[in-house]
């Protein structure tokens, strides 16, 4: 694995706006399959539709897609199939779009995982993105709302955001198309393998968590080897989460 | 052999999961935002903090002061009810006079000419298609109107401040500030209030505005609350007064509705819903200019046409029984005389009559299609000239003319009253039964939100019906 | 209809109506006495004198055949019978006057506990039931759940060690935690203790300790203490207890140099323009909504300020990382802030 993964900037400059063709709901026979994961009202739809060619209602409402959208669109002749899921604040809490989501990045398996985060609330919403980078490790992060920052005198260095999250970050403005062309972009290269990530691990937790985390994804790694994820499996565990455990018995999700 | 591992390492998170305590989630969330302030203090820079959120901050102070907060909140919902009853007149009646009064005749023409039976005839184009043709007319302007209307305030982040600034009445009767929404989208269509309850996220309360949506009276329904009033209403006062004293009642009718809203949320949250969880927060975001034709595009497949269809679906096979009821005859009297001389009794003790009450049943699908339906069946058991056949339905053109066929009919004062309630209280449309069946997932609160409101409607009826004879 | 008049009409609608009253109201309506009598059968009579019998060895008294029929509000004659029943199956043994718990005895006993206490925390985390409540339906649905249903309940809520109450939940092996405290009434003035334990017995006491909005986690720190009465900080409130019911709460006693805020306030009582650090939520709040109020960022260390009220002064919006998010001030008066 690389340990320094290419900066945005570095894949914007060879966008090929021929290769896109967007293909709406039509989602049969597709290459890789793209997540789509954001807070609630932070233009995730938006972002979708913007790639997909579709139009499916954003509203300006917390919480506005309950069930998740499917969509797909063809790049450089690989077609991606896009899954809008509900907007949540966590994936930690037993609600039932926070499960829909959690599910799929779990057991969906996505190639590619574009988080998108309001630009000019990036703390808060960082929230979800550490907890998604502890799932996945084909992530991108997308700045969508860059003109709001930017009328609120906010500036983000995208450059050391994604140093530290280690991933890809794209700025964007969806409802103005802005930024697009380079998600695609984005996304094309890490699904071809052509960049990785080094996902940020949360760090802040009580010694006395970490070690109990530790123990059981060591544990669990044992089992799994190749799992990903183990320490997001530790976590739920730690939580009691049922679901889980039942997939451990089954072992379904390797 | 790897089964027992899993075990063990299940049973070890058990352990530790002992020995960390109770407090694992919150040290889990104070941590990542802890990762988060981190990252955040080295990537992000605030220039002039104090510009952050001026504007929206000055149009929050204005939508939700003390001075100006609800008389606002009033003056736009009535705009947008207003905007909708009005303006949907012009396009409801080009769509009747198109779809009823040029394509039904062409269609019956068309029919003879090929030498279609009778039946097969009466049953196709005077029962179903008349029955869809109704309900696109009636329910598609206003639905067209209201719900872009409804989305512009919605993408501008405006009705999360409704929300906001009701929630303490809400509060009061156990329900959630949002549920001033999900009731408000309810006056444009039940079917859409419901499934704009998923904005709820707390389970008990969004059962509670689930359940009450019905008490929000919707555009399948102003039409006939108008029509009756201006009748019945109208014709007591002098005519001078006429327009004001039925627009009143209409209002009055309204208002009970959210009456009944309130009353039946606080009784449900007190009783059945106890148990329930109860979490409440509500996100202010910022205002954002809609794109104005992008939204009323959306809003028009999204919402409109979705409802719409549903209510074709239903409405088809409805306007088929209503053919087929008044020309399947047992003995010497069609099914739906029968079924109005038997249920005239009851009706009567509701202050209302079998008409009304067949209609009703027959009716389920489509309140929009409840006037052409008692319309038709006045005529058909009454004998009186009129009409266009067993199991046509029908509307005159003329007020008066309307009003004389169903004081022939046997109306009265008291017949007219009633019926606006029993419009307002009785069960939901069956898209509506549908919705909440899909949303709710459960068979017991489907049913819950079915019987309720009829069985105020009974009650009510019955009520007003003795006691208006005991002074009359 | 002949013989209709309105006024019989609404006689007759009355008769019905106070007819379905009594058939049908709550606990005192005939439908659900019927319905209770066929339930109150010997399982329950069973289960009450085991519960009894091994609350009271505990703390290591002894009850005879009196003081069972006594404690336990049924028929007598149906105790009497159970009882006989009871050593039959070898349940319990009766010792000249004593009844006493045979092992099978006490290990059934404990899995009635057990199911006693997990539905409480059910009913805690997942429910919206007041606390009051919980004895009293926990009370009942011990005895309906069956040993595998209440695996299956200790594993959907994550194999809790402690109820709500603080009382540890024995495990499937019968293995129970012990509560190493000291009741608030024993302590020294200064002692800084976090409470582990409220008794929700006797009813009168424990609805006062609740009324006073004293819950299990939250640190408190003594100040005041005479003959007559107790006084203690916590969650930057005074309190104000008779001894006989500050014994009813337990706390262990933290370290000497542990640091006690006493200037934290509410977050409720937060005044516009003023900012705040969030240092907590209570523990009061459970389950999905303490869930949601983190995710949302109430956590600790964030920074606060109000930044709408409602025209009616009710919920208020804070803004909070960036976004302002709505609450009702019973919410809002459960998170504990330190002004600044």
């Amino acid at each position: 694995m690389d340990t320094k993964p290419k900066s945005a900037c570095d894949t914007c400059v060879h966008f090929n706006a021929e290769g896109l063709k967007k293909l709406g709901v039509n989602t049969t026979n597709f290459d890789f399959v793209v997540a789509l994961a954001g807070n609630p009202n932070t233009g995730k739809s938006t972002v979708f539709n913007a790639i997909t060619g579709l139009r499916q209602h954003t509203g300006n409402w917390p919480g506005k897609t309950v069930t998740r959208a499917e969509g797909a669109f063809e790049y450089n002749k690989k077609k991606f199939k896009m899954v809008d899921l509900p907007g949540t604040y966590s994936l930690l809490s037993t609600s039932e779009d926070e499960e829909v989501a959690r599910n799929f990045l779990l057991f969906g398996k996505p190639s590619v995982t574009v988080i998108v985060v309001d630009a000019s609330r990036l703390e808060r919403n960082l929230n979800l993105v550490l907890q998604i980078l502890e799932i996945t490790d084909r992530a991108v992060l997308c700045l969508n709302l860059m003109d709001e920052a930017d009328r609120n005198g906010i500036e983000i260095d995208t450059r050391s955001l994604a140093r530290e999250l280690g991933i890809p970050v794209v700025a964007s403005s969806a409802r103005f198309n802005k930024g697009i062309p380079e998600l695609i972009q984005t996304i094309s290269d890490l699904a071809n393998g052509k960049v990785s990530c080094k996902p940020h691990r949360i760090k802040n937790i009580p010694k006395k968590i970490e070690k109990a985390v530790e123990k059981l994804s060591d544990e669990i790694k044992k089992e799994y080897p190749n799992l990903p994820n183990s320490r997001w499996i530790a976590f739920r565990l730690l939580e009691g989460d049922r679901h889980i455990m039942e997939v451990l018995r089954t072992g379904e999700f390797v | 052999m790897k089964s027992k591992s899993i075990e063990d390492i299940i049973a070890l998170s058990n352990d530790l999961r002992w020995q960390i305590g109770d407090d694992f989630h919150d040290n889990l969330a104070e941590g990542i935002y802890a990762d988060a302030a981190e990252i955040v203090s080295t990537t992000v820079k605030t220039k002039d903090a104090d510009r952050k959120f001026r504007l929206d901050a000055r149009i929050d102070k204005i939508l939700t002061s003390k001075l100006w907060g609800f008389p606002l909140m009033f003056l736009i919902l009535a705009l947008v009810l207003w905007v909708t009853i009005v303006g949907a007149n012009y396009p409801s009646a080009m769509l009747s006079s198109l779809l009823l009064d040029t394509v039904h005749p062409a269609l019956k023409g068309f029919a003879s000419n090929i030498g279609l039976p009778w039946w097969l005839d009466g049953f196709l184009i005077d029962g179903v298609y008349l029955a869809v043709a109704w309900v696109v007319a009636v329910m598609l302007p206003p639905m067209a109107i209201f719900f872009p209307l409804f989305t512009l305030l919605e993408d501008f982040g405006y009705l999360p401040r409704v929300a906001f600034n009701l929630d303490h009445l809400f509060k009061l009767s156990g329900a959630h500030g949002k549920q001033a929404l999900t009731m408000s989208m309810g006056f444009g269509c039940n079917a859409a209030g419901v499934v704009a309850t998923r904005i709820i996220d707390s389970p008990r309360e969004r059962l509670i505005a689930i359940i009450t949506n019905n008490f929000s009276l919707c555009n399948g329904r102003w039409p006939t609350q108008i029509l009756i009033a201006t009748i019945f209403i109208g014709a007591i006062v002098s005519p001078s007064m006429a327009g004001i004293a039925s627009l009143s009642a209409v209002i009055g009718i309204a208002v009970l509705g959210i009456f009944f809203m309130f009353l039946v949320s606080w009784a449900l949250s007190k009783t059945v819903l106890k148990g329930e969880v109860s979490t409440f927060n509500l996100e202010l975001p910022p205002y954002r200019p809609p794109r104005f034709w992008k939204t009323i595009y959306t809003s028009l497949i999204d919402r409109t046409i979705i409802v719409l269809w549903r209510a074709i679906v239903f409405a088809a096979p409805a306007g088929a029984v209503i053919w087929l009821i008044s020309n399947i005859y047992l003995g010497d009297e069609s099914i739906a005389s029968w079924m109005i001389h038997s249920l005239d009794g009851f009706g009567f003790l509701l202050g209302l009559n079998g008409v009304i009450l067949v209609a009703y049943i027959v009716a389920i699908p489509a309140n929009e299609i409840v006037i052409p339906t008692i319309l038709m069946l006045t005529v058909l058991v009454s004998g009186i000239p009129g009409g266009e056949g067993a199991g046509v339905m029908f509307e005159l053109d003329s007020v008066n003319a309307t009003g004389q066929i169903l004081r022939s009919g046997g109306w009265t004062l008291l017949t007219a009253v009633n019926l606006m309630l029993f419009s307002l209280l009785h069960n939901p449309c069956s898209t509506t039964i549908y919705t909440i069946y899909k949303e709710t997932k459960s068979l017991k609160w489907t049913t819950v939100a079915t019987v309720l409101p009829i069985v105020m409607g009974f009650v009510v009826t019955f009520l007003v019906a003795q006691i208006w004879r005991l002074y009359a | 209809m002949s013989t209709y008049n309105p006024i019989n009409a609404l006689l007759l609608f009355f008769a019905i109506l106070i007819m379905a009253f009594f058939v049908f109201r709550p606990s005192k309506g005939w439908l659900w006495l019927i319905l209770n009598s066929t339930k109150t059968n010997d399982k329950i009579v069973v289960e009450d004198i085991l519960k009894l019998l091994y609350h009271n060895e505990n703390a290591d008294k002894h009850l005879n055949t009196n003081d069972i029929v006594r404690t336990i509000k049924n028929n007598e004659r149906l105790i009497i019978e159970n009882i006989n029943k009871m050593v039959l199956h070898e349940l319990i043994t009766v010792e000249g006057d004593v009844v006493k718990l045979t092992k099978s005895g006490s290990d059934y006993a404990l899995r009635i506990v057990r199911a006693h206490r997990l539905w409480e925390k059910f009913l805690a985390e997942k429910t919206g039931f007041k606390e009051a409540e919980w004895h009293a339906l926990a009370e009942q649905k011990e005895h309906e759940l069956s040993a595998a249903e209440t695996e299956q309940l200790a594993s959907r809520l994550g194999n809790p060690q402690f109820d709500p109450h603080g009382d540890p939940i024995p495990t499937q092996t019968g293995k129970i935690a012990k509560i190493k405290g000291t009741p608030i009434s024993e302590l020294e003035v200064n002692t800084i203790g976090r409470i582990i334990h409220i008794k929700d017995k006797p009813d009168v006491i424990y609805r006062q300790i609740l009324a006073e909005n004293i819950h299990i986690g939250s640190l408190i720190r003594i100040v005041e203490k005479t003959p007559e009465r107790i006084v203690f900080h916590s969650e930057g409130e005074a309190f104000v207890l008779a001894p006989i019911v500050a014994g009813n709460i337990t706390v262990t006693v933290l370290e000497k140099d542990m640091t006690f805020e006493d200037d934290l306030a509410r977050l409720s009582n937060l005044k516009e323009g003023e900012t705040a650090k969030i240092i907590g939520i209570s523990k009061e709040i459970r389950g999905d909504s303490r869930r949601r109020l983190l995710d949302l960022g109430f956590v600790k260390g964030a920074d606060v300020r109000i930044d709408l009220i409602n025209p009616l002064g009710e919920p208020k919006a804070f803004l909070i990382k960036g976004t302002s998010i709505a609450l009702r001030n019973n919410q809002a008066s459960k998170i504990l802030i330190k002004k600044e």
